[in-house]
Formats: C-alpha cells, sequence, structure tokens
C-alpha cells in the first residue's frame, strides 16, 4: 500500500505543471481524431475529458509505482522524486504507455465517433481544448487543486463557444453533469453520453452475439445510465445478459484504489471477473478503468471489451 | 499496537479471513435482497426512520433533556457522559468491584472499553451475545457491527470455547454444539449476575423507553436477570417517540437480514409490582434499578460538519457487507471500534479525524454503500470528505 500522502503530491505537481495526472505529451489527447477531421466547431462538443488516452500512461505509472512499493529502498527513492529532484527521471520511466493499449483506447474513441456520426448526431471536436477533467483530484479530496483546475477546464470550453457536450466515460460525465457545478460558479453546460444521445436517436448498430454486461458504478448509482446501453445493445442484436449484481447494484471493477493498493484492487477485479465470466465470457465494459482492470485479471478466453467495440467496429 | 494501515495488510494475508468474509457477505447480500423484494413495508420503515432520525438530529439537545426527564419518571436514573471515559467512570460507579457482570452486545461500551476497564477494578466480565464472546476470548475486536465474529471459522470457534471455556468438545463438533456449550457456561453466570450491562438500538425521549432488537434471547436475559441493569446508549440513538423507536428497530432488523427478529425488547423502567395491597414497589422478578448511559463522545459537535448525516445510522450494518474493500478487509479497516464505510464515518466522529481521513484512502468512491443504506446516508461522500481533511494544514 502506497502513502496516499506522497500520491496526492505527485499527482498535484503534475497537475499544476502539465495539467495532466501523469507524464503524457499533451497531444496524446487528441492524437485519435487526427485521421478523423472532425468539424471545430458545431453545437454540440465532444468532450472525452481524456480518460481513455490517459489510462495507458496511468497503468504505466502505477506498474511504476507497484515496483517502488516493493522496496524501503524504492519507496525513499519515490519520495525523493516526488519531492525534491525533479520529476524528469519519474516521466521518462513511466512515459512508455502500452501500445495495444494506447490502440485499444484510440480504437474505442473512433468507435464513438462513428456511432455518433452515422446516428446523425451533428457535433465539432475540441482537439487541444479537449482538456483532462481532472477527476483525479477530486477522488483524492484534493479539493483546492480540483477547484482550481475545473475553472480552468470550463473558461476554455466556454471561451471556445461550448454551451453542450457529449462525453465518453462515466468519470467524466459524473464531473462536468454532477461535481463541477458545485465547484464552479454561475455552471451552466448540458452534458449527455454518447450513450444517451445513441440511445435518444434510436441508433441500431450492426452486430450480434451476447454479453453480460459489467455496469460502471458511477454510471449505474449516480448518472442513471443503466437501461440505455442495454436498449443499444438489444436493438443491435446483442443479446445483454446479467451478472448477480448488476444495474444500480452493481459491483466495482477495483480501479479507483489501483494506484494506491494494487494488491487490494486485483483481488476486487477478480470477485467480479468470477461473477461475470459465470454468465458469459464476453465482458461489455463502459469504462476505460474498468477495461484495465478487469482485463488484466481476464483469464484466457475471456474478452473485455467496451460498449463502442461491441456495437461494430467503426465503418461497419 | 499496530497501525490502522497494518492491520488492512495483515487482513489480505489472511486467507481464512477472506474465505469466511466472502461467504458471510455473499449470504447477506442474497438475503437482504430478496427480504426487501418480499416486503416492500421495510423499505417504508427505513424511510420513517429516516424521518425520525432527522427530526431527532436537528433537535438533540432538546431530545437528550426530554429523554433524561422521561427515564426520571419512569423511575430510571439518567447518567450524562461527554466522553467515553466519563461513560466509564459512570459505569464503574455503579458497578462497583468484585462483582460479576453480564454484557450483551454494545458498540456503545466497545466504544467507552467498558468491558475492560470493569475487569481492571476487580470485577469478572462476560459478554453473553456469542459473537461477541468469540472475540472477548481471542482478545479481539468486533468485526461487524450485527456479526462480530464474521471472520471466524467453525474450527476457530471450536478451539475457543474448547481452550478458554474448557468445554471439551471433539474435533467435529457443529455449530449447534459449539452455541450449546456457550450456553451452558453463559446460563450461570447470566443467572448469578449483579448486573447487566446493554447497549439500544433506540431510545424514545416521550417515554424513555428503550427499544433493543435480537435474535439470541440474551439481550432479555442480560436486561431482566440481574438486579442491576445499565443500558450505555450514544446520544444518536435518541428518537422522538417510542413509535419511531421501534420503527428504528423493524429497519435495522430488515436491513440486517434478520425479519422478523425474534426478539423486540421494550424497556421503560426497572421492573416493579402492585400486587400487593395496590402499593407498587421496585424490583420485581427484572431490575431493581435501571440505569442509563447517554454517551455523546463527538456527536454533538458532528452535526456542525458533513457528518451531521451519520447520525443517522441506524447500525444495519448492510453497508459493510455490500462494500467491495470491507468484504476482504471487515473491521480491521477502520478505528478501534467501527470499521468499513459507515465505520470509518464513526471513527472519525468518536476517535480520531486524521486515522479515519488516512483510512479513507481506500475508499473505492463506488457508492455502493450509498445505494445499500436504508436511511440514505450519502457514505461515500462522506468519506471523499475525510480525504480532504488528510491534506488539511498540519496532517502529515
Amino acid at each position: 500500500m502506497l502513502d496516499p500522502k506522497l500520491v496526492s503530491d505527485l499527482v498535484a505537481r503534475y497537475m499544476r505543471d502539465t495539467g495532466l495526472p501523469v507524464p503524457a505529451p499533451k497531444e496524446a489527447l487528441y492524437r485519435w481524431a487526427e485521421p478523423l477531421r472532425l468539424p471545430r466547431e458545431g453545437p454540440r462538443y465532444l468532450y472525452t475529458g481524456g480518460l481513455y488516452q490517459l489510462m495507458p500512461y496511468i497503468q504505466a505509472m502505477v506498474k511504476y509505482l507497484e515496483k517502488m512499493e516493493e522496496g524501503r529502498a524504492g519507496r525513499l527513492a519515490l519520495g525523493l522524486a516526488g519531492r525534491l529532484a525533479g520529476l524528469g527521471g519519474l516521466a521518462k520511466a513511466v512515459a512508455r504507455p502500452d501500445k495495444g493499449l494506447v490502440a485499444y483506447s484510440e480504437s474505442v474513441l473512433r468507435g464513438i465517433a462513428g456511432h455518433l456520426r452515422r446516428a446523425g448526431v451533428e457535433y465539432a471536436y475540441l482537439y487541444e481544448d479537449d482538456l483532462y477533467s481532472g477527476v483525479i483530484l477530486h477522488d483524492l479530496g484534493l479539493d483546492e487543486d480540483f477547484t482550481r483546475h475545473a475553472n480552468m477546464v470550463y473558461r476554455r470550453l466556454r471561451e471556445r463557444g461550448v454551451e453542450s457536450v457529449i462525453t465518453v466515460d462515466p468519470h467524466t460525465t459524473h464531473m462536468l453533469r454532477s461535481v463541477y457545478p458545485k465547484y464552479v460558479d454561475g455552471y451552466s453546460l448540458e452534458v449527455k453520453t454518447y450513450i444517451e444521445l445513441l440511445d435518444e436517436a434510436g441508433y441500431q448498430a450492426k452486430s450480434g452475439g451476447e454479453a453480460v454486461i459489467h455496469d460502471p458504478c458511477l454510471y449505474a448509482r449516480f448518472e442513471g445510465v443503466v437501461e440505455q446501453p442495454r436498449r443499444l445493445l438489444s436493438r443491435s442484436g446483442v443479446e445483454a445478459k446479467e451478472p448477480r449484481r448488476s444495474r444500480r447494484m452493481t459491483y466495482c471493477c477495483g480501479g479507483p484504489i489501483e494506484g494506491l493498493a494494487p494488491s487490494l484492487s486485483k483481488r476486487i477485479a477478480r470477485i467480479r471477473m468470477d461473477e461475470l465470466r459465470r454468465v458469459s465470457s464476453r465482458i461489455v465494459v463502459m469504462c476505460p478503468i474498468c477495461y484495465a482492470n478487469l482485463s488484466s485479471v481476464a483469464p484466457e478466453g475471456v474478452e473485455v471489451v467496451d460498449l463502442a467495440l461491441v456495437l461494430g467496429e467503426p465503418g461497419a | 499496537m499496530p497501525s490502522p494501515l497494518d492491520r488492512v495488510r495483515s487482513a489480505l494475508m489472511d486467507e481464512g479471513l477472506q474465505e469466511a468474509l466472502l461467504r458471510a457477505a455473499t449470504n447477506n447480500q442474497v438475503k437482504v435482497e430478496s427480504l426487501l423484494r418480499e416486503r416492500p413495508e421495510l423499505a417504508e420503515a427505513a424511510r420513517r426512520a429516516r424521518r425520525a432520525k432527522d427530526e431527532a438530529i436537528g433537535r438533540l439537545e432538546e431530545l437528550i433533556d426530554e429523554a433524561m426527564r422521561s427515564l426520571r419518571a419512569i423511575n430510571a436514573e439518567p447518567h450524562y457522559a461527554e466522553t467515553p471515559e466519563e461513560a466509564r467512570e459512570a459505569v464503574a460507579r455503579i458497578v462497583g468491584s468484585g462483582k460479576l457482570v453480564v454484557m450483551s452486545k454494545s458498540m456503545a461500551a466497545e466504544e467507552a472499553g467498558i468491558r475492560e476497564y470493569l475487569e481492571e477494578l476487580g470485577n469478572e466480565v462476560w459478554e453473553t451475545d456469542l459473537g461477541q464472546l468469540l472475540v472477548q476470548l481471542e482478545g479481539g475486536r468486533p468485526m461487524h457491527t450485527i456479526a462480530p465474529a464474521v471472520h471466524m471459522t467453525r474450527e476457530r470457534a471450536l478451539r475457543l470455547v474448547n481452550e478458554k471455556l474448557g468445554a471439551n468438545l471433539p474435533e467435529d463438533a457443529g455449530i449447534e454444539e459449539i452455541a450449546g456449550a456457550a450456553r451452558r457456561f453463559l446460563r450461570e453466570k447470566i443467572v448469578k449476575a449483579d448486573v447487566g450491562i446493554s447497549g439500544a438500538n433506540a431510545l424514545a425521549a416521550d417515554t424513555g423507553a428503550i427499544v433493543l432488537v435480537e435474535n439470541e434471547g440474551n439481550i432479555r436475559l442480560v436486561t431482566t436477570a440481574s438486579p442491576i441493569h445499565i443500558a450505555v446508549v450514544p446520544v444518536d440513538k435518541i428518537v422522538p417517540t417510542l413509535q419511531d423507536a421501534l420503527t428504528v428497530a423493524i429497519a435495522q432488523a430488515g436491513y440486517a437480514g434478520l425479519y422478523p427478529p425474534t426478539y423486540i425488547n421494550v424497556i421503560a423502567g426497572p421492573s416493579s409490582t402492585a400486587d400487593i395491597e395496590q402499593v407498587r414497589v421496585w424490583g420485581a422478578q427484572g431490575p431493581k434499578e435501571l440505569h442509563v448511559v447517554l454517551l455523546d463522545n463527538g456527536r454533538l459537535r458532528a452535526r456542525e460538519t458533513p457528518l451531521r448525516d451519520q447520525l443517522r445510522c441506524i447500525r444495519c450494518g448492510r453497508c459493510q457487507f455490500e462494500c467491495p474493500v470491507w468484504v476482504h478487509t471487515a473491521n480491521n479497516w477502520g478505528g478501534p471500534v467501527y470499521g468499513g464505510p459507515m465505520g470509518l464515518n464513526w471513527t472519525a466522529i468518536t476517535w480520531s479525524m486524521e486515522e479515519a481521513s488516512k483510512l479513507a484512502f481506500l475508499c473505492l468512491g463506488c457508492g455502493r454503500c450509498d445505494e445499500a443504506c436504508p436511511v440514505e446516508i450519502p457514505l461515500s461522500r462522506l468519506i471523499r470528505w475525510l480525504k480532504t481533511q488528510a491534506h488539511r494544514p498540519g496532517r502529515s
């Protein structure tokens, strides 16, 4: 188990210096959209908040921290890296994300963009204004830093003329829809997930087979996104199956404490994995954190896939 | 004493504990879920309990005064303790030394360290709830609010009653036999006890009546067999009326998965008889004296913080069984008394904000506890607030 203060200090410093919670190049957030040449202005803006794109970098950071956790010397080195000697060394060590994970995240985002277009949803993309939402600051209780960051993100969005955003993951959705209003004066943005928009549009993708649904905690319990993905799957020809704990009583993948207590996090993921795979060997997720944590404990023959990909590859 | 985080670490290494918790939690989840589906009246009781608790928190000082007046009116003696030390002293003054004392499980008594203190003063003290007795025999602490020995397997319980109570049960003795051995041992203690100590599920301000829910029957015995009964009641258990107190008890039993509860006890004063010449005298078959020790220990102050919502808690323990982290740690994830989602907040209220705020970082923020709570305490939001307290200047 890592010292929460140490991790908080590290994250807060990266956030202050770069606007990102881990060392990663800024363009990592919008590189996925370059081949798509999405419009830069429109009635709604796709705001990813960067969680999918940052997931591979966060994973690399967690692996590094895990190694540090193993030895006292490592912990001391980590403390020094965080507190004194610049973050350069640490940055070099973790700036090599898993290429497979990067490709996966980008394919999910392109999938989402494609589904929205085919559903007739008119939207633009923010490119360099697609900033990280700051969710980790909120989760770590770093309220001062979070307030500053949330206000900065909101200002940038408003300067860009944004009034309505489309979100793609539960954490960013929860931040923009339910948390930002408490931290940003005069906050006014319409926030919808791509799942809600596709459902409202009666979207039907070409897909098939069966899959068990793993509801993300925040969608199911805080944001009312429960039936929409089920309707989308069934309209698209996928038989959606339910684990024992689903909908509002869904069970966490363990991801949120991965950076602080990796072994406990894995135990939680295994419990959930056992429950899901008993129902189907194909598991639908809607969150990059759920994807990373569940796929890391998936036995052979069990596939963890994002909803956007289950609904069909882009262009299908 | 190991640090709270060390306790979490060793819990994760204890495979027996992991297995026992997983089984207990799964059984409880399935049981409560089906109970709630079959009996919609339980959700209604929870809604009414919530309203009663909210009202009580809003005018707690007033209700404390009213409860003390009501207790005096029914010939019971109220004692007010601001701190655990004061509660211990109040109980010690009543008990004295060299006495035989029996207790029914009470987290408030745990909080005040009453058993240990009475033992130090030269009393013989026994827990009578089977789970709590096992915890006493192993020298541990309760691992769940209503199931203190949730971490123990049959084998471990058997070893304890054989070694510590001289039960002489065979290796293959079943759970019934273990319970039987405890019953034989405790029955004699209960009958001879000088003092019985209990907690309370609720205390009605309007009448001074204490309501206690149970299934083992030990609370009935402990609160009636001795000449003196002492109830240790944290002030958040006070509700406006006896009706409210019964509602809280029903909701607690339902969401704990024990419905209908085998017994609900209402105690409004010491026992009395007016059978001879219609003159009422105190002390018939039940106790002659009833003392109620009201314990604040940070609760009134908590009303000025976001933790105010935690005071609604009816201690059903459902948030613990439903929490993905607690299922791997039990109350090892918590302070010296309380653990798990509600337990972190209670730890902050009654023991140490600093320790609670450190432990809060293991919370996933998944909100399953919020969903499980019958009285809609925003548990995960409060735990996140605890994290913010860890970053306040001066906290390292």
